[in-house]
């Protein structure tokens, strides 16, 4: 049985639709990510969950038990926001404690859980410290601790790291996915980032409009996206329209790709940037089953792990290949891209069915 | 050192604010001052003794003003914190006009308003009775108190209750170990101006206490009529003590380093 489903949850504010018809379901244990640009209700679809807002329709089940009149302090679900909302009034200790308070736990047991908690985010010692004392980062273990300490069904994360600066997300990322795994705490998070939801991921929602647009594992979005807008939000940055017969792939240059996939009629094609290979001889070209088109480098951006290379094919259509750093190119200069046959991916173009798994719409 | 002007500036203020009570001080233990005695040249206890002797009626007035002046902030206090709730966090149509509406017992003369209130009082049977008094010095406590809490609640980050709900926390309990600690500064600044307005209100209490609500400010009145300098005096600075222990006490509130949510533009 699953463990956290959320059935037509719909929600409008003044008119606006935040969510719309949206189905969800959760394992125990599991980790999944809600992503979506900014303002595409994946917050609000958090508050719907933890009940600080009202459904509009639809109805939500933890364990099979109907949450829609529980009230959120009874839906046993913990809450990490941004901004971390540690009590200021309080002590670090007694911030840890609050819910243990809240459940009438008397003072010297709930004392030694939130120091233990803290000690488990590498906070120890910092229980009579006041909030305005942490920085960023321990402010935000300390939330996390909060939350933890309650032994919550379901924690909901929203933009818990986005404050925090890169390195130290990373650290971040680290401890939540390590804490995860001691609690086996099933764990819904809200991010905007892409690159975060996969790290900490087991499963990415992702969300457009108020509307869950594919579910699926994070390397599955990433290579199997179900159309452009997904494609480009998950780091596509190749499109383009070819002409299919089967396995033969015609682009409007004339020339033609073979793909491990089979299609008939015109289809919407990306390729992964750092699926290409970049040669500047023709002479090292791989000698794979594969395609190489020959073009001109016309950019050239270092990111520091990456280089990031923009190759003119044709009149309508450039391709950017990541690669490594060290592989230096001068604009300008001749190349070869390198397409291998699976990288190429044809975009079913509508909405994948948002519960279960997606199947790729083009088959082989 | 660089603290030392600061510290001088400081006592500056207070030597300014506390010199026109010396007089006062005097006064009130002089047995004779005339001009152009610098000094009074006996001395005596005995207006402050008469403070305290039962026959004076000056500790009822005192104790009387105490109780109306509690009462009236607690009732402030139950108005003016759903009320300030409202509308600091809360957006509706008319918000603007709520506010200004609210302003008026305060922009109003109550030298206008006054007939008719003790017209409509005296009808209720309220007219000359403590209650009828606590009634009337609602008008001007209830406005102050829930504009200074509308400010404090719009500076109230709301998630710290809603932060508070998902941690197990029942909508009372969340008032009582989260919203009131954060909004406490606030809770203090609006009780302190209503405390006072009452402690202080005269008009109205003459008015509507038709004489028989004996409050301290009556009391001052009914000697300044009679032209005791030295029990006025000693009356006078009575009636500044509790206003002084009141604020001597908010600014210690005040200063806890957790007196966040901000006071904002009271």
């Amino acid at each position: 049985m699953d463990y956290l489903v959320v059935e037509h949850l719909t929600k409008q504010f003044q008119g606006h639709v935040a969510v719309h018809d949206l189905w969800l379901t959760m394992a125990q244990g599991e980790v999944l990510a809600l992503l979506g640009p900014s303002g595409c209700g994946k917050s609000t679809t958090l508050q719907l969950v933890a009940g600080l807002l009202h459904p509009d329709a639809g109805a939500i089940y933890l364990e099979g038990r109907p949450m829609n009149h529980v009230p959120p302090e009874r839906r046993d679900m913990a809450l990490v926001l941004q901004r971390g909302l540690l009590f200021p009034h309080l002590t670090v200790g007694e911030n840890v404690a609050f819910g243990l308070k809240m459940r009438g736990m008397n003072r010297v047991d709930r004392d030694k859980e939130a120091i233990a908690m803290l000690h488990r985010v590498q906070l120890q010692g910092f229980e009579h410290r006041r909030p305005s004392e942490l920085s960023g980062g321990q402010a935000q273990r300390v939330a996390l601790a909060r939350s933890l300490v309650i032994g919550p069904k379901l924690l909901l994360l929203d933009e818990p790291l986005s404050a925090l600066d890169a390195n130290l997300r990373e650290e971040m990322q680290d401890l939540i996915l390590s804490l995860q795994a001691q609690t086996q705490v099933t764990m819904l998070i809200v991010t905007h980032d892409q690159a975060e939801a996969t790290v900490m991921a087991q499963r990415i929602a992702l969300m457009f409009d108020g509307q869950l647009r594919q579910v699926d594992a994070p390397e599955r979005l990433y290579r199997y996206p179900c159309d452009e807008a997904t494609a480009r939000f998950m780091g596509g940055v190749n499109f383009f329209t070819v002409q299919a017969e089967q396995h033969q792939w015609h682009l409007p240059s004339g020339q033609h790709l073979t793909s491990s996939l089979a299609h008939q009629g015109p289809l919407r094609v990306t390729l992964r940037p750092e699926a290409l290979r970049l040669y500047t001889d023709a002479a090292h070209l791989p000698d794979v089953p594969g395609n190489c088109l020959q073009g001109e480098a016309i950019a050239n951006r270092f990111t520091g792990t990456q280089r990031r290379i923009t190759v003119a094919i044709a009149p309508n259509l450039t391709l950017q290949v990541w690669g490594s750093p060290t592989q230096d190119i001068a604009l300008g200069q001749s190349v070869w891209v390198y397409i291998p046959a699976d990288a190429l991916w044809g975009l079913p173009g509508e909405p994948c069915p948002p519960v279960a798994m997606p199947s790729p719409a083009v088959q082989s | 050192m660089i603290t030392l002007p600061r510290y001088g500036l400081i006592t500056g203020a207070i030597a300014l604010l506390l010199l026109p009570f010396l007089p006062l001080l005097i006064w009130s233990v002089a047995q004779s001052w005339f001009f152009p005695q610098v000094l009074p040249d006996q001395w005596t206890m005995i207006h402050w003794r008469q403070i305290f002797s039962p026959s004076s009626r000056i500790g009822e007035g005192l104790l009387q003003s105490l109780a109306i002046a509690l009462v009236t902030t607690s009732l402030s206090l139950v108005v003016g914190l759903p009320a300030g709730r409202a509308l600091g966090t809360l957006d509706f149509p008319g918000k603007m006009a709520l506010k200004l509406f609210l302003l008026m017992p305060i922009i109003v003369s109550p030298l206008a308003t006054l007939m008719g209130i003790q017209y409509v009082l005296i009808r209720l049977g309220l007219s000359g009775t403590v209650l009828g008094v606590i009634l009337v010095h609602l008008m001007p406590t209830i406005p102050y108190m829930t504009l200074v809490l509308s400010s404090v609640f719009a500076n109230l980050d709301l998630g710290y209750e809603l932060q508070a709900r998902s941690l197990g926390g029942s909508p009372w309990q969340v008032l009582w170990t989260v919203t009131l600690p954060l909004i406490a500064p606030g809770v203090v600044v609006g009780s302190l101006f209503a405390f006072l307005i009452s402690w202080n209100e005269f008009l109205l209490t003459f008015i509507i206490g038709g004489g028989r609500v004996f409050t301290l400010p009556m009391v001052l009145f009914t000697l300044l009529q009679g032209g005791n300098h030295g029990l006025v005096a000693a009356v006078a600075i009575t009636s500044v003590i509790p206003g002084l222990v009141f604020l001597v006490f908010a600014s210690r509130a005040l200063q806890q380093d957790h007196a966040l949510g901000g006071l904002g533009n009271v």
